[in-house]
């Protein structure tokens, strides 16, 4: 037998037994990480937006859990005697990548996970839900909780936005007589479309008269055009649900345009931020806007470990409210585990047992009064169903409304919510 | 082909062969043996990372074939994607189709949308043909948008599992299998297309279309040709893409998505049937290796402030694309053939 030949003979060896060996190295992997649980260390998966078009919101918000999980597991010792490991992935924003961290998250035996936005939960709850892997997003549409399966939504969603400022708008704030006229400006993805479902579901109800929606991009540079079409149908009402750059895009197009102040502007929760003030200036004076977490420096339980964190590691996020949503989402974190320990043992923890006796068993959680309490309600997979209603005075986001409970909206029971 | 010194072709079978000595065929045996049990030691996410991949495949195969073969830029991919998986959507969600039916519609609908939005390659070419097959991926996109009642608009619509013949491909690995099985007959096609009277034609358009002309190939015909076939096959990447996600939103088709599924075929090597293989894994691999650097960065320096390690992804991942396109512009393919070259030549 040539040289040569021989090589190849032991090449086409080495493969084979390479390929045979793997399940074998696998499987000896398998017994580690099962060794690993023994040393009763609780594992949960972030699916966090830290890069990408969604950076600006996702980047303070896995800052604020990552820090969040520090504070929990160095200070109080992890959640009854068990630190929290935390696996977690920047997703880029990226719809392909949310599924394979999913599988990834799954695989290393997380026992649920989070992500931060609807798009992110979009892509990963199919098959979340059809492994019965619990999980549950910060900022949420109808679509991600509707209908109820495996995916939970910390606050109140898109929807809910829209309903809590209608319903406040009415109360408190026009003037006029017959139906207020509002006219609505959408982000073009989940969390814009979002708040249109809820104005379908509800407007005739409250009498609203809702006018042609308009549309814009993430990446939108200037809405004069749209807005002069709005201008013409006159209204007394402008709703934005849309990011923090888009929005005040919208806010400064419509002070160009002579429309603000003259109308009333509101906005939903994933745009109203300090990072809307740092980018309209003073044109946002006045604008309300929905939030489903306090103002930074209130005097609540939470704040002051949340605010020695942020300043020790991110001073940059402080005054950003996002930051308070994620560190609520850290404490909502250790308080599903708790709460799953105490229900099961450390030992008995599955995917399952968490969503059963964790998640499930959420009621009137308290999240150091961050946002509204924490409660599972059968049939309705919003955690929290509150929001306040601020106003930005003076450079500041300032005047909190009491918190404003958003009805559950079956969005399911009707024909034009998607199947 | 190459072959060893000392094998010959001595019938047309043998010149048309792919396979062609026994070495070829053991190599082959290891590979698909490989490949086929895979799902026994890798683990879902692996399984997910290589589902991704095959179909990341199937699409560049199909881009190759109108871009590297038949040089007709399109930077519009991401959008045919979209119509392969919003027709598979749409037909095995709101029609209850089977499986089978919406993939081979979405092949068929993303071709016809192909063609359509080839017809200017008649007159224009090069970056002119680009921004028309732009447009292609704004058009679509709105369309998916705004045609709600089909396609659940904003909102997205859910997909249900891929079944054939009352096997349904649930899990990571048995969509493996039926993503490979795809992967591996895209790619015998787009071998011997290569080989046949529309791929040569293809590769005369691609080299000077005004000879190809002269030689008597009709432009119009072979272009909106290769405009199907690449487009067939981006339908089909997409409804592989609906049924492995579950869920379909037109965000998940973006502009950023198009320009990628060009660099990984230049990254490959246009013009080659290898050329989107290397591309689609190595882009991918390099995604997944950005991915997992970053927390384990973090875990190295406690110290330093979470989240730091952010900004590596992008910042590497552009500088490889860039060093790559310096270095090796010909792509990874014309380093396999190197590869190859040397073993055969070994030790001389």
């Amino acid at each position: 037998m040539s040289y040569k030949k021989s090589l190849k003979v032991a090449l086409a060896i080495s493969l084979t037994l390479t390929i045979v060996m793997i399940p074998v190295l696998s499987s000896g992997c398998a017994v580690s990480s099962s060794e690993d649980n023994t040393v009763n260390k609780v594992k949960v998966g972030f699916s966090i937006c830290y890069t990408g078009v969604a950076a600006e919101k996702g980047r303070p918000m896995g800052n604020a859990k990552l820090d969040c999980m520090k504070y929990i597991n160095e200070e109080l010792g992890g959640v009854a005697g068990h630190q929290i490991e935390v696996v977690w992935r920047d997703n880029e924003y990226d719809a392909a990548k949310a599924v394979t961290i999913l599988n990834e998250l799954m695989d290393k035996g997380c026992l649920f996970f989070t992500t931060n936005s609807s798009k992110m939960m979009g892509a990963s709850m199919e098959i979340a839900n059809r492994a019965d892997f619990p999980g549950f997003t910060v900022f949420s549409s109808p679509v991600c909780t509707h209908p109820p399966q495996h995916i939970y939504a910390q606050t109140p969603d898109y929807g809910d936005d829209w309903a809590a400022f209608a319903t406040n708008y009415l109360e408190n704030i026009w003037q006029g007589e017959g139906k207020p006229r509002m006219a609505m400006h959408l982000l073009s993805n989940p969390t814009g479309y979002g708040a249109l479902d809820a104005s379908k579901a509800l407007a005739d109800e409250l009498g609203i008269e809702i006018l042609p929606v308009a549309e814009h991009t993430a990446t939108t540079i200037s809405e004069m055009e749209s807005l002069t079409r709005i201008k013409a149908l006159n209204p007394d009402v402008l709703f934005i649900s849309s990011t923090p750059q888009p929005t005040s895009i919208i806010i400064q197009n419509a002070v160009d345009l002579g429309m603000y102040p003259g109308i009333t502007i509101g906005c939903a929760h994933a745009s109203f931020t300090k990072k809307l003030i740092d980018f309209a200036g003073a044109d946002a004076e006045g604008v309300y806007g929905t939030f489903p977490t306090v103002r930074w420096g209130e005097d609540v339980p939470a704040m002051a470990k949340m605010t020695e964190y942020c300043q020790q590691y991110h001073p940059d996020d402080y005054g950003n409210m996002d930051y308070i949503t994620s560190w609520a989402e850290g404490l909502i974190v250790a308080e599903i585990l708790r709460l799953a320990i105490e229900n099961v043992g450390v030992d008995n923890l599955t995917p399952q047992a968490v969503e059963e006796y964790g998640i499930k068993k959420l009621s009137n959680f308290d999240v150091g009064s961050l946002q509204g309490p924490v409660s599972y309600t059968p049939g309705d997979n919003r955690l929290t169903k509150f929001n306040r209603i601020y106003q930005i005075v003076n450079g500041e986001i300032t005047n909190p409304s009491a918190w404003v409970e958003a009805p559950l909206i079956k969005y399911e029971d009707f024909d034009w919510f998607g199947k | 082909m190459d072959l060893p010194t000392g094998t010959r072709n001595y019938n047309y079978a043998h010149d048309m062969a792919i396979f062609r000595t026994r070495t070829h065929w053991i190599w082959l045996s290891v590979l698909l043996a490989f490949l086929f049990t895979g799902p026994l030691y890798w683990g879902n996410y692996w399984l997910g990372v290589a589902n991704l991949i095959g179909i990341t495949i199937i699409a560049a195969t199909g881009l190759n074939i109108l871009t590297g073969y038949c040089g007709q830029l399109s930077i519009g991919h991401a959008g045919f994607i979209a119509v392969g998986a919003y027709t598979s959507a749409v037909l095995t969600n709101r029609f209850e189709l089977p499986f089978i039916v919406g993939l081979i519609s979405a092949g068929f609908i993303a071709g016809l949308a192909g063609m359509i939005f080839g017809i200017p390659s008649l007159r224009v070419k090069g970056f002119y043909l680009a921004i028309s097959t732009i447009a292609a991926q704004f058009i679509i996109i709105w369309v998916i948008n705004h045609w709600a009642s089909a396609t659940g608009g904003f909102t997205g619509i859910s997909v249900p599992p891929a079944s054939v013949g009352g096997i349904s491909f649930i899990s990571q690995g048995s969509q493996f299998y039926l993503i490979m099985g795809i992967v591996i007959l895209v790619i015998f096609l787009a071998k011997n297309l290569a080989r046949t009277r529309p791929g040569r034609a293809f590769v005369a358009i691609r080299d000077n279309d005004l000879a190809a002309q002269v030689m008597g190939i009709n432009l119009f015909h072979y272009k909106l040709i290769a405009f199907f076939i690449g487009c067939f096959l981006a339908g089909i990447a997409g409804s592989l893409l609906a049924h492995w996600t579950g869920f379909m939103n037109a965000e998940n088709f973006t502009m950023m998505d198009s320009i990628l599924y060009i660099g990984m075929i230049i990254i490959g090597g246009l013009g080659t049937t290898v050329g989107p293989i290397f591309g689609a894994i190595s882009i991918r691999m390099l995604q997944q290796a950005i991915t997992l650097i970053s927390p384990n960065l973090e875990s190295v320096f406690p110290t330093l402030p979470a989240g730091f390690t952010t900004g590596i992804g992008p910042m590497v991942f552009g500088l490889v694309i860039i060093l790559f396109l310096i270095l090796e512009p010909r792509g990874l393919a014309h380093r396999w053939t190197l590869l190859r070259t040397s073993y055969r030549l070994w030790p001389f």
